[in-house]
């Protein structure tokens, strides 16, 4: 399990934290002011944000300073928000970034859309 | 307009935004991180004077200097473009242009990868990102773990996890592939560490003492490099075994451990599984440069910088007329000299924007700085830094020649 | 043994590198074209190294002065909603 580090030898005492609670695929968590949704989430023991939206292949954080977009998540309906650079924010939705159907697989005929209205349709950002 | 846009909310960056706040110009500073300090955030080590540099305490500072002299600084402003248009800049971020006069860019360095199979695996990260965790947010990045690549940065963010009570198995090479090539070299490592050592923080100096100088002395030490390797901290670090294989399935549970030859060849039949819950990843630093090389700059590739560097003279101007370089994406150093080179940049910018002959003086005296901090540095990434800034510096005045 | 997945966005192992190398005598472009390594979502920030490396092995074309990945913005991911002006000019 990963966890809050309260006490440094050289950094001191984590003091007078704020918690801020939010969600992650529906389930309440708690971070604490100042985190980004990655090392909230991390605290919490989740090290899983993403699967590749191709071969769905579970994906977490890997540089932790917005280079990399490994940790794309979906915010507040907008979709590909980094988590490592992100402030978490109260009752703030995160969702994983999940593995998307392949267009080019005939049995994903006639249900993916083909047109910006259809895709609206179908829920578009979401 | 803005006078300055300054992209990099580093040491860099806000040295420089100091400057040119002290002379009144109008200044922004961006950054897509929340915080700001760059990669200031994070550093934790004992000087040799043994008092702790504290990243975040330094950013602090800078952060406070840049405040009160009114700098705007924004945070969480991505950007994604520099344009030229033909008498100013357009600097675009996901949420709003900024016309400026001048460009600084300070947008430091990026890690270089090691990939080893299994590296995208929940729990693999590189080195900086379990520096960040530990030290700026304050989670530990896991029970135990080990840290793949053998080099100034992985040793010092390896003993920042330490103090923060994180278990690390061990320090070992990557294993060889096409892509980690040196890294995976016994000698070439053991070279680079021992001359960088004798510069480096207290420990070090005794980790440091044990990799002899002359490379005779040195293919003794690696002949008879110990099985249990050479403590750091009560850390074994190993020159002579290599990770070959992240395993898991859903996450890191353990890696695949080899022996290696001298030369970084696997010796058949050593294969070991250690358990551990995440791994880092340390390949180094390069200069990130990308925004420089859309504003049209011009580079110089030099190993001694970390890899290709936007051209630049010692004033940091670059020869598109406007656009200033500052930190790391000029080459691989440490904080205090990106700092110093953003003091430079500001007085630059300020001297051609106010076309005054007061800052001369000062802007003399912030050259002279960035060399006595190089000289002073207690961590030096490449022993040849110095052969890199004469290349790139001449490659400057072959451009003007 | 797992492969080695060089370009970590778009999934490309060190094995379709040799493999396009081989099949089609590929240029450095070329390459990264075929494969679309280093031209996944992050844009190359994070293989850039490694990339130019495996594909200066196999094509025998050494790193110059220039950048060899060209570099394009937006190089940062924008929506198109935002890259069309829905955010704000100063």
């Amino acid at each position: 399990m990963t966890k809050r580090i309260l006490d440094h030898p050289v950094l001191g005492k984590l003091t007078d934290q704020h918690p801020v609670p939010f969600t992650f695929d529906g389930k309440i968590y708690e971070g604490i002011e100042g985190d980004t949704i990655a090392s909230a989430l991390l605290a919490n023991g989740v090290r899983t944000l993403r699967e590749h939206e191709h071969s769905g292949n579970p994906r977490g954080i890997y540089c932790n300073i917005g280079h990399c977009f490994e940790c794309r998540c979906t915010v507040d309906n907008i979709s590909n928000v980094r988590a490592c650079v992100t402030p978490i924010e109260e009752n703030m939705i995160v969702e994983s970034g999940k593995k998307q159907p392949d267009p080019l697989n005939p049995n994903n005929e006639g249900t993916l859309p083909r047109t910006y209205k259809e895709y609206l349709e179908q829920g578009g950002d979401k | 307009m803005h006078d300055v846009v300054i992209i990099g909310a580093g040491p860099a960056g806000l040295a420089a935004a100091v400057q040119c706040r002290k002379h009144d110009l109008s200044v922004v500073v961006l950054d897509e991180f929340p915080k700001a300090g760059g990669r200031l955030l994070g550093q934790l080590h004992e000087e040799p004077n043994g008092e702790w540099w504290n990243g975040v305490k330094e950013a602090g500072k800078l952060v406070q200097e840049a405040r009160k002299f009114q700098t705007e600084i924004l945070l969480g402003y991505p950007v994604h473009h520099v344009e030229r248009l033909e008498d100013h800049f357009v600097v675009h971020t996901n949420k709003k242009t900024f016309p400026a006069k001048k460009v600084l860019i300070a947008t430091g360095a990026a890690e270089t990868a090691a990939p080893i199979p299994g590296w995208t695996l929940p729990g693999v990260m590189s080195i900086g990102a379990a520096q960040v965790m530990t030290n700026v947010h304050r989670v530990s990045v896991g029970e135990r773990g080990i840290v793949i690549g053998v080099n100034v940065l992985s040793a010092a963010i390896a003993r920042e996890l330490q103090l923060a009570g994180t278990e690390l198995h061990s320090m070992v090479l990557p294993a060889r592939n096409v892509v980690s090539d040196d890294q995976s070299n016994p000698r070439v490592v053991m070279d680079r560490l021992s001359h960088i050592a004798h510069l480096a923080p207290s420990k070090f100096i005794q980790f440091g003492s044990k990799f002899a100088k002359f490379k005779f002395a040195q293919n003794i030490a690696l002949k008879h490099y110990p099985k249990d390797g050479i403590k750091m901290w009560d850390m074994p670090i190993h020159l002579r075994k290599a990770v070959k294989q992240i395993n898991g399935t859903d996450k890191v549970e353990s890696v695949t451990m080899v022996d290696v030859t001298m030369d970084g060849d696997i010796i058949r039949n050593t294969e070991i599984e250690v358990p551990v819950d995440f791994v880092c990843i340390a390949g180094g630093l390069y200069p990130l440069s990308e925004l420089a090389s859309v504003a049209g700059c011009p580079f110089k590739f030099s190993e001694e910088l970390g890899g290709h560097v936007p051209i630049h003279n010692e004033t940091m101007e670059t020869p598109v007329d406007g656009i200033y370089v500052a930190g790391n994406i000029t080459g691989i150093e440490s904080s205090k000299v990106a700092r110093d080179q953003g003091t430079v940049a500001g007085l630059s910018i300020v001297k051609e924007l106010l076309q005054t002959g007061d800052v001369r003086d000062k802007l003399e005296q912030a050259i002279a700085q960035v060399k006595a901090t190089r000289d002073a540095a207690s961590i030096q990434f490449h022993p040849e830094i110095k052969i890199g800034r004469e290349k790139v510096e001449r490659a400057f005045h072959e451009q003007h020649a | 043994m797992q492969q080695l997945i060089i370009c970590r966005c778009e999934e490309v192992t060190l094995a379709e590198l040799e493999e396009t190398a081989k099949q089609f005598n590929c240029t450095a472009r070329e390459l990264k074209l075929r494969t679309r390594a280093g031209m996944g979502f992050c844009g190359g920030r994070t293989c850039r190294p490694a990339v130019d490396k495996v594909i200066s092995d196999l094509t025998n074309e050494h790193p110059t002065d220039n950048v060899p990945l060209k570099v394009a913005p937006p190089v940062r991911p924008i929506s198109l909603q935002d890259l069309g002006g829905g955010g704000n000019n100063d």
